[in-house]
C-alpha cells in the first residue's frame, strides 16, 4: 500500500485541513486508501452510517456512469461526501469533508486528483499491454 | 547590437515541505529565460504556514533566484498557470527584458493608516525610477487583505447569531483593525492613495488572502516575509500596458435602499428602514434558516452592487454580525442593485475581457480574478483554464485568485472591487495599419 502511486495522491489530498477522510471506491469495496491512518479523528465516530450511505450512492453511480454521471455529493448532518466518478467504470474518488468547508476550493484539488488517478491508472493499463505483447 | 527579447517563463510547484517547494517554483520559473531575470512574482497557497512556514518558503526561492532580484507576492486562494488549476501549491513568473526598468515598493500596517503605507511604498518606487526614460508605465500590487477578527468566546466566525456579542464585535472592530491589525483589508482607502501618488501609472493587484477562511494572510518583499503589508513592483517600458475588468455578473432588478449605515460604510445597520439582515432576507425572500456559515454559498452568486458613474462596483457580503451586515469595502452609494451570477456567466467573463486583446501582439497575461469566483466555479475553473490556454497559445500567462481586485488607469478609472475577472497584459507596439486602430 505504501508504495502504490495511487495512495500517493490520497495522501496528498488528506493533507488539506478540510478533508477528513478519502478513499478510492466502488460498492461494498474501499479499492485503495491513503497509506496512513485514513480518517481524521473527527470523522471516525461517524464512520458506519456514511459507509452505509456511500454504498447506496454507488448504485446510482453504477447505473449512470455510462452515461456520463461525473460527480454527485451528499451532506449527512456536519458532513458532505463528495464522488468523482471515474468515467464509464463504478469506481469513483470519494471524499469526506467538513459541511462547513469552502468547497469551492476543494474540488479544485479533488479534480486534479481525480485527473492524477486516471493517469497512474492509463499507465498501469498501458504497462500490462506491454507485458501481454513482449 | 542585441535585440532586446522579451522573455517571460511561469514555473510552479506542488510539493508540501516549504523549503523543497521554494527552490523548485524558481527553478521551473528561471529555467526557460536565456538570463537571469529582471523581477520576479511569487505566489503561495497558505498551507505552507503549516509545512516550514513562509520564510523558508523565501528561503527555498533564493537558494536558486540570482541575489539581488526584484521579487515581490504573497498568499493566495488559487492559482491557474499553463502547467493547471491548483489551490494548493506556489507559483511565480519570471521575466526578463532590456527595455524595462523596474524598483520595488513596501508599505506597512495597511490596516491602521493605509494612506502612509500606500505613500511609503510608491517613494520607494518612485526613487527608483525617476531617471527611466520609459514612457509605459505599470504598478503591480498586493495588499494584505481582510482578517476575520477573533471575538471572545466565539473564535473566527463569519456569522454570528448572537445580537449581545455581535454588538460587543462591533464595538471593538474599531480597536481590532487598528491595533491588532485585524478586520478590514482597507485596500479601497490603499488604491486611493496609489492613483494620487502614480497618476500616470495604470494598476492592477488584489488582496493576499489564504484559503478564503480569512484568518491569515502573507506578502512576500525581498528575502522576507510580511503581514499587513503592501508590496507593489513599478515598471517602466517600452511595452504597451493594457487592462481590462468583466465580471460575468447581472442585475436581478431587485434594488436595496441602505437606511443606516456606519463604519466609513462597510457596516450596513438598516435596509429599507428595517434591521439589515432582516431586510435583506426580505428583500431574497430567504428564510432565516439560510443564515449559517454557509451562507457564503449562496451570497458568492449574489453580491451587492453599487454604480458610481457608469462603473460597476460589486461587493461581497463578509460578515454578519447580529442584525449587522458587514461588506468588503466601502459602499459609496446608498442604493445597491442585487446582481446575480452562474456558473456559465463567470466562464463567459472570460471570453468577453480576452476579447479585447485579440487583436494586441501580446508577450505576457497576468490575471487578478477573485476568490469569490474560484468559490463559487469550483472544479469548473479548469474550463477558465482551457480559455486562456486557447487565447494565449504560447505566450505565457498567470492567474492568482485573491481576496479583492483592484485596478486603475486614467482611460478606465479605479476600482477595488469583488467578483471580478481583470486581465493584464504586456504588447509589442503594432503599426496601426496591421490592427486598423490604436488600441
Amino acid at each position: 500500500m505504501k508504495d502504490d502511486p495511487i495512495a500517493l495522491v490520497l495522501d496528498d489530498l488528506l493533507k488539506l485541513d478540510d478533508i477528513l477522510a478519502c478513499m478510492v471506491a466502488r460498492r461494498n469495496m474501499i479499492s485503495v486508501m491513503p497509506s496512513g491512518d485514513g480518517f481524521k479523528p473527527e470523522v471516525k465516530n461517524m464512520w458506519d452510517i456514511i459507509h452505509r450511505a456511500m454504498d447506496d450512492v454507488f448504485t446510482v453511480v453504477g447505473q449512470y456512469s455510462g452515461a456520463g454521471l461525473g460527480e454527485m455529493e451528499f451532506r449527512l448532518q456536519d458532513y458532505e461526501v463528495l464522488f468523482y466518478v471515474f468515467p464509464d467504470t463504478e469506481s469513483a474518488l470519494v471524499a469526506i469533508v467538513s459541511a462547513l468547508a469552502n468547497k469551492g476550493l476543494l474540488e479544485v484539488e479533488m479534480e486534479n486528483a481525480r485527473r492524477d488517478i486516471l493517469k497512474i491508472l492509463d499507465e498501469q493499463d498501458k504497462a500490462k499491454g506491454i507485458v501481454v505483447h513482449a | 547590437m542585441i535585440e532586446p527579447k522579451f522573455e517571460a517563463s511561469v514555473g510552479m510547484s506542488r510539493k508540501w515541505d516549504a523549503r523543497d517547494a521554494g527552490r523548485e517554483v524558481a527553478e521551473t520559473a528561471i529555467k526557460n529565460l536565456s538570463r537571469p531575470p529582471d523581477f520576479f512574482l511569487l505566489f503561495s497557497t497558505i498551507h505552507f504556514e503549516k509545512y516550514g512556514g513562509f520564510q523558508e518558503f523565501l528561503n527555498g526561492v533564493w537558494d536558486v533566484l540570482p541575489e539581488g532580484t526584484p521579487l515581490v507576492g504573497g498568499t493566495v486562494a488559487g492559482f491557474i498557470t499553463p502547467q493547471g488549476s491548483f489551490t494548493r501549491g506556489a507559483t511565480a513568473l519570471a521575466v526578463s527584458y532590456f527595455d524595462m526598468d523596474v524598483a520595488i515598493g513596501i508599505g506597512f500596517k495597511t490596516k491602521k493608516n493605509p494612506q502612509k503605507a500606500a505613500k511609503d511604498c510608491c517613494k520607494m518606487i518612485k526613487k527608483e525610477l525617476k531617471n527611466s526614460q520609459y514612457k509605459n508605465n505599470l504598478l503591480f500590487e498586493i495588499i494584505s487583505g481582510g482578517k476575520i477578527p477573533q471575538f471572545p468566546g466565539m473564535g473566527r466566525r463569519r456569522v454570528i447569531k448572537s445580537g449581545l456579542v455581535s454588538k460587543m464585535a462591533t464595538r471593538l472592530s474599531g480597536f481590532s483593525l487598528k491595533i491588532l491589525q485585524y478586520g478590514v483589508g482597507r485596500e479601497e482607502e490603499i488604491l486611493d492613495s496609489l492613483a494620487n501618488e502614480l497618476p500616470d501609472y495604470t494598476i492592477i493587484g488584489g488582496s493576499s488572502i489564504d484559503n478564503n477562511n480569512m484568518k491569515e494572510n502573507f506578502q512576500f518583499f525581498g528575502e522576507d516575509v510580511y503581514t499587513n503589508s503592501i508590496v507593489a513592483l513599478g515598471l517602466k517600458t517600452n511595452q504597451n500596458v493594457d487592462i481590462n475588468t468583466t465580471y460575468g455578473l447581472k442585475e436581478t432588478g431587485i434594488k436595496i435602499k441602505i437606511t443606516k449605515k456606519s463604519g466609513h460604510g462597510r457596516v450596513i445597520h438598516e435596509i429599507d428602514g428595517r434591521p439589515a439582515l432582516e431586510g435583506f432576507l426580505k428583500k431574497m425572500s430567504w428564510p432565516y434558516d439560510f443564515i449559517d456559515e454557509r451562507l457564503y454559498r449562496k451570497t458568492f452568486f449574489t453580491p451587492f452592487g453599487f454604480w458610481k458613474k457608469d462603473l460597476l462596483f460589486p461587493n461581497v457580503i463578509g460578515l454578519i454580525l447580529g442584525k449587522d451586515i458587514n461588506v468588503g469595502y466601502k459602499i459609496e452609494e446608498n442604493e445597491l442593485h442585487l446582481l446575480s451570477a452562474s456558473g456559465k456567466s463567470l466562464i463567459n467573463a472570460v471570453d468577453e475581457n480576452l476579447e479585447e486583446f485579440k487583436d494586441n501582439e501580446n508577450q505576457l497575461g497576468i490575471i487578478i480574478a477573485c476568490a469569490a469566483q474560484l468559490e463559487a466555479l469550483g472544479a469548473n475553473i479548469f474550463t477558465v483554464r482551457e480559455k486562456l490556454i486557447n487565447f494565449f497559445d504560447e505566450v505565457p500567462f498567470l492567474l492568482v485568485y485573491v481576496g479583492g481586485e483592484d485596478t486603475y488607469s486614467t482611460k478606465k478609472g479605479k476600482r477595488h472591487i469583488n467578483e471580478s475577472f481583470n486581465v493584464l497584459t504586456l504588447s509589442k507596439d503594432l503599426p496601426t495599419n496591421q490592427v486598423g486602430k490604436v488600441i
